[in-house]
Parts: C-alpha cells; structure tokens; sequence
C-alpha cells in the first residue's frame, strides 16, 4: 500500500474464521470489511470501525516484517514461503500468471518522492504536521506508547543506535542489505556498524537480522510491534505519537 | 441491504486509471528485467455494501471512499512449501523481498510483490488462523 504499513492479524471473532477484503480508502489506508458481518476494519490496529463489531479487535497483532528471502532464511531456516498465480519478480525475472505486474516494493523499497493523488487525499483526516506527509520512518508501539524514527534521523545517527521504548533496551537499525529500518530489543546500551555487522557493546552482533552471541550463535530476539511506514499513516493511525528527535 | 442510502454518505469512488497512478508509487524496480506492465482497463471501482453502524468513536463515516473496492482478491493460502526449496528451485531470489509473520505453525513468507496486490492473506497454520495486511 502507499503507506506501506502492514500487520499480522487474527482473522477468527468469537472462534469463528472470518473474511476479509479490500474495500477502500481511509485516511488513506486502505479498509478491510469482513463478508460475514460487513463491518469495516483498519487494518494496522485490527480495529473495527464501522459496523456491527465496532469495538472489537482482530488481535493479538504482531509483525509482518520486510526483508529479504536470504534474511528470512538465516532468520529461520524452516520458514515456509506462499505463492499466489500474481506476477512477481526475483532473479532478474517475472513469475506468475494471474495478471499485471502490481507495485511491489521491488528491491529498493517504498519510492522516498511519491505522492498521495487526490482519491487518498480526501479521506485523509487533520493530518500531524511534525513531519512531511510522505516522509519515511519506523513506527513503533505497544499498548502504552508510540514513537516515529524518521529514517533521516536513523541515518544521521549512523544507522543504528540504542533507544529505550517503555522501559526496554531497543536497537533501531537500518538494514544494510534491505535499507529497511527496523527495531529489536536488546541488553546492550551502544551499538555501532562495522561493515554490514550491527556490533553491540554487550559481544552481540546483529548479522543479517540475526542476533548472535559473542560466539557467534544466534539467539532468540524479541522485537517491538513496529513498521517501515509513512508519516500520515502512523500519524492518523497513532495520533500524539513521539516524533524521536524533534 | 440498502447499499444506495449509505454510499450516497462517503467519498465518491474514481476511476480505476486515476488511481494506478498512487497505487504504483513504488514501482521503481533496480532489477535487471523490468517488469512487463500492461495497461489496466479502466474501470469502477464497486459500490460498498456498508451496514447501518454503529461507529467507532472518532471514525468518520463521511471520509470513506469505495475507491479500490472489487480491485484486489485476498490471497487464500492452502498451500505452502519450504522457502529454501523455493530458493533452490529458482522461485526466488536471495534477494527477493518478503514479508515474514509468525504463525502457530511457525515463520511464513509472502511475496512483497504480490502482496502489493492481494494487500490481505489469510490462511491456517498449526490449527490457527492467520492473517496478514499490507
């Protein structure tokens, strides 16, 4: 989506498996409606919004994360891979039947100068002015907080450092192989890159999205919810989040 | 379902080829091939069958737009297969990008660029549903 944003979610109300699909625009996100009840969802938060499960949420949330199949494997080697008839492209060449090439990220990301076209605009709600409206970053939240880390700002702080987010250690980063920023929580209180490697000043390295331990084995990490998003949408999605650095 | 009564509140929909403008901010593909895009036929976007409410606090039913609405199909998985064998098949690349989730059956990847299109998955794993949004 323009916005970027993703989530996972739990599609069962009451134990029972509900459908979804994409029905519009607001605030310039796009609208989940289940068939079942008709109701209208947001689909960052899982709320529902309009219908007769307003008030209900399709939770828990958790992480859709970008990255790369390398990333994904090193990550975790038994992870599975889905493959609709959609066309898409890897190794220099297009797959898939099922139609048109659709926007993907391709392997650069979300494009930095789009532009929202006036269909979008005008669902928009008051928008946050700390930041551009297209602007990119990390958003990160949990039930008690929300924060925005302008991908300016990572950069400028050489690309990854140490924050603290409700209490917890926590490594924003940009990825060097995906240029996606990303958080995950960790016991260190300054990291710095050394080549492609996060070194942290507890031994760990972050290599390839994995944490290892000062002997190079991988532990297991724990990240906030977080995603590579646009400005507006968090902004409308969280409102009053903290803008980190301003 | 009196779906007249209630569109007639929201934003009035656009035609398709006004919106592949936006919806393809991101096409802007490094790889070696490029994409082969064909031109969409233009076309409406569906009126939405909206319920009578009630809404969430704050949720302004007048700033909805059907725009996108009968576009997209959500990706039903019922099949997945070991990303490492879709790696060793050529299916894709090392780089290709994904989107991970966690599901009970354990980590599944799904194709930014499909998703970009599908913009919802759903499936089961580990005897419980997933779902992911994009």
């Amino acid at each position: 989506m323009v916005c970027n944003s993703g989530a996972s979610l739990v599609p069962s109300i009451d134990g029972s498996l509900h459908h979804f699909n994409n029905v519009g625009l607001y605030d310039a996100l796009f609208v989940m409606q289940d068939t079942e009840t008709k109701t209208l969802w947001n689909h960052i938060t899982g709320e529902a919004l309009y219908g007769p499960l307003a008030g209900r949420t399709l939770g828990p949330i958790g992480n859709l994360l970008p990255m790369n199949v390398k990333q994904a494997l090193e990550s975790d080697p038994r992870t599975q891979i889905a493959i609709s008839d959609q066309p898409y492209l890897a190794g220099g060449k297009q797959f898939g039947s099922g139609g048109a090439m659709h926007g993907g990220a391709g392997t650069n990301g979300p494009a930095s100068n789009a532009k929202l076209s006036d269909m979008f605009v005008q669902t928009l709600g008051k928008e946050d002015t700390r930041r551009p409206r297209m602007d990119l970053g990390l958003g990160v939240w949990s039930s008690e907080s929300s924060r925005y880390y302008p991908l300016e700002l990572i950069r400028k702080r050489g690309r990854a450092f140490i924050d603290r987010i409700d209490g917890k250690r926590t490594l924003i980063y940009i990825d060097p192989e995906t240029n996606n920023p990303a958080a995950v929580f960790v016991n260190a209180s300054a990291a710095q890159f050394a080549g492609s490697d996060v070194r942290l000043d507890d031994g760990t390295v972050l290599r390839a999205g994995v944490l290892l331990d000062r002997r190079g084995k991988p532990r297991s990490v724990q990240r906030p919810l977080q995603m590579f998003t646009r400005w507006y949408g968090f902004a409308l999605t969280f409102p009053g989040s903290q803008v980190v650095g301003q | 379902m009196p779906q007249q009564d209630n569109s007639a509140r929201f934003v009035n929909p656009v035609p398709v080829a006004a919106a592949v403008c936006i919806l393809l901010p991101f096409a802007a593909y490094s790889q070696s091939a490029s994409p082969q895009k064909t031109e969409r036929p233009q076309r409406e976007s569906l009126p939405a069958d909206l319920p009578q409410g009630p809404a969430k606090p704050g949720f302004e039913p007048s700033r909805f737009s059907n725009a996108g609405n009968g576009w997209f199909k959500t990706f039903y998985v019922t099949e997945t297969q070991p990303l490492q064998n879709a790696l060793n098949g050529g299916k894709v690349a090392a780089d290709t990008r994904v989107l991970v989730l966690a599901t009970a059956g354990g980590k599944l990847a799904l194709l930014t660029d499909q998703m970009s299109y599908h913009h919802i998955a759903e499936g089961t794993a580990g005897r419980k549903t997933w779902m992911a949004t994009f």
